[in-house]
C-alpha cells in the first residue's frame, strides 16, 4: 500500500498466501485423514507424529492403516517408499532451481518437498526470481503447508468422531489426488500410466490395504513405459547436458542449461 | 513402540526420496531412468484416485459411482478453468453431496 516492498518480502508474502489457499483446499482431506487414522487401533499420538515426521498424506494414511491392521514394519516402510517414490521426480525437478542455495538450505528444503510445494515452487520459479526471493517463497510456502497440514490432521484425529456420518467426506481424498494428477499427465504415456494404474488398483482393491495401490502403481509404470518405448538410438547420448531434470518441464531444463 | 519405530523409519525413507537429488549436484538421475521417471507420478496418483472415485464407499454401484464420477468431472473442469485446486475440490464435494442427496430422495440405494 505504501512503499514498494522488497522482492524478498513480497516473495514471502506470496508464498504464504499461495500455500494458505492450498491448505484451505486440504481442509476436507486433512480432517478426513486425521479422522480415518483415529478410527484405527494406532495410538493418536503416532498418527499425529506421522504428520510432522512423514508429512505426506497418502503415505501416512497407508502407514497408519497398515499398522492398524497389524502389518510388520518392513511392509509399512516398503509401502511408504513406493507411495512416495514420486518425490524422486520432485527432487530431480527442483535441483536446477536450487543450485545457488547453500547445502543446508537444500537439505532443509527437501524436508518440505510435498506434492503442493513442488507444484507451487516449479510454477513460481519459472519466473526466475533472484536467489533470496526464491528461498523466501519456497520456505514461506513450505512452512505454511507443513504447519497447516499438521494442524488439520491434529484436528481430524481429535474431532474425527464428532464429524456426523451424514456429512460424507470419502470423496475428498481421491478427488484431491485426481486434481493433483491431472496437471501431471502431459502425454499419452502418462495418461496410459494413470489409467492402467487406476484400473489395476480398482480391480486389486480387495487386497489388504496398500496392496492394490502398489500393484496398480507398478502396472501403470510398466505399461506406460511400454507405450513410451525404449529411447531411440539416435537420441541416446548419456553425456548430453540433460541436467537431471525430467523432460516434462522445459523451463527447468532451460534454467539448468544456463546455470551449467 | 513398534508403531513409533515404523513411523520414524517411514519419515526417514520419505526424506530420502525428497533429498536424493538435492544432496550433491554430482548425483543426478541416471539417463536411462530419466525417461520413465515422469510416469511414476501419474501411475501412483491414478492408483490412489481412480478406485476412490469409482467406488467411494468400497463398492461400484450406480447410486455411489455415478454421483462421484460427475463430481470428479466438474472438479477437474473447474480446476482447469480457475487454476485453483480449492475451487475444484469444493465444487466437486458440493456436486457429490447434492447428487447423493437427490438419488437418496428418489429412492436409489
Amino acid at each position: 500500500m505504501t512503499a514498494e516492498p522488497s522482492p524478498v518480502r513480497a516473495a514471502v508474502t506470496a508464498g504464504t498466501r499461495d500455500a494458505g489457499l492450498v491448505v484451505l483446499g486440504y481442509i476436507p482431506f486433512g480432517l478426513a485423514s486425521g479422522a480415518a487414522m483415529a478410527h484405527t487401533d494406532v495410538a493418536p499420538g503416532i498418527s499425529i507424529a506421522s504428520s510432522f515426521l512423514v508429512y505426506a498424506g497418502a503415505a501416512q494414511l497407508a502407514a497408519i492403516q497398515l499398522l492398524g491392521a497389524g502389518s510388520g514394519i518392513a511392509i509399512v516402510v516398503a509401502t511408504v517408499l513406493v507411495v512416495n517414490a514420486r518425490h524422486l521426480l520432485y527432487s530431480a525437478s527442483l535441483e536446477p532451481h536450487t543450485r545457488d542455495w547453500t547445502r543446508g538450505q537444500r537439505l532443509a528444503g527437501a524436508f518440505l518437498l510435498a506434492d503442493p510445494i513442488f507444484a507451487l515452487a516449479v510454477t513460481r520459479f519459472e519466473r526466475s526470481d533472484e536467489r533470496r526471493a526464491r528461498i523466501g517463497y519456497y520456505f514461506a510456502a513450505g512452512l505454511t503447508c507443513y504447519l497447516g497440514w499438521g494442524a488439520l490432521v491434529v484436528a481430524g484425529v481429535l474431532l474425527g468422531g464428532l464429524i456426523p456420518p451424514s456429512v460424507p467426506l470419502e470423496l475428498a481424498v481421491p478427488l484431491t489426488f485426481l486434481l493433483l494428477l491431472v496437471p501431471l499427465v502431459r502425454d499419452r504415456a502418462g495418461l496410459v500410466a494413470a489409467v492402467v494404474g487406476g484400473a489395476v488398483a480398482l480391480i486389486a482393491r480387495p487386497l489388504p490395504y496398500g496392496g492394490g495401490l502398489l500393484l496398480g502403481a507398478l502396472a501403470g509404470i510398466v505399461v506406460g513405459a511400454l507405450v513410451l518405448g525404449p529411447e531411440r538410438p539416435g537420441r541416446s547420448d548419456p553425456d548430453a547436458p540433460t541436467t537431471g531434470a525430467p523432460t516434462t518441464d522445459p523451463s527447468t531444463t532451460d534454467a539448468a542449461g544456463s546455470g551449467a | 513402540m513398534l508403531d513409533a519405530i515404523a513411523i520414524v523409519l517411514s519419515g526417514v525413507v520419505t526424506y530420502l526420496t525428497r533429498v536424493v537429488f538435492l544432496v550433491d549436484r554430482r548425483i543426478r538421475p541416471p539417463g536411462r531412468s530419466l525417461r520413465y521417471l515422469p510416469l511414476v507420478g501419474p501411475a501412483v496418483l491414478g492408483a490412489i484416485a481412480v478406485p476412490g472415485i469409482l467406488a467411494p464407499l468400497g463398492v461400484i454401484s450406480f447410486a455411489q459411482t455415478a454421483p462421484a464420477v460427475v463430481a470428479a468431472v466438474v472438479a477437474v473442469v473447474l480446476q482447469r478453468l480457475t487454476r485453483q485446486l480449492v475451487v475444484g475440490l469444493v465444487a466437486g464435494l458440493l456436486v457429490w453431496w447434492g447428487l447423493v442427496a437427490l438419488l437418496t430422495a428418489a429412492g436409489w440405494r
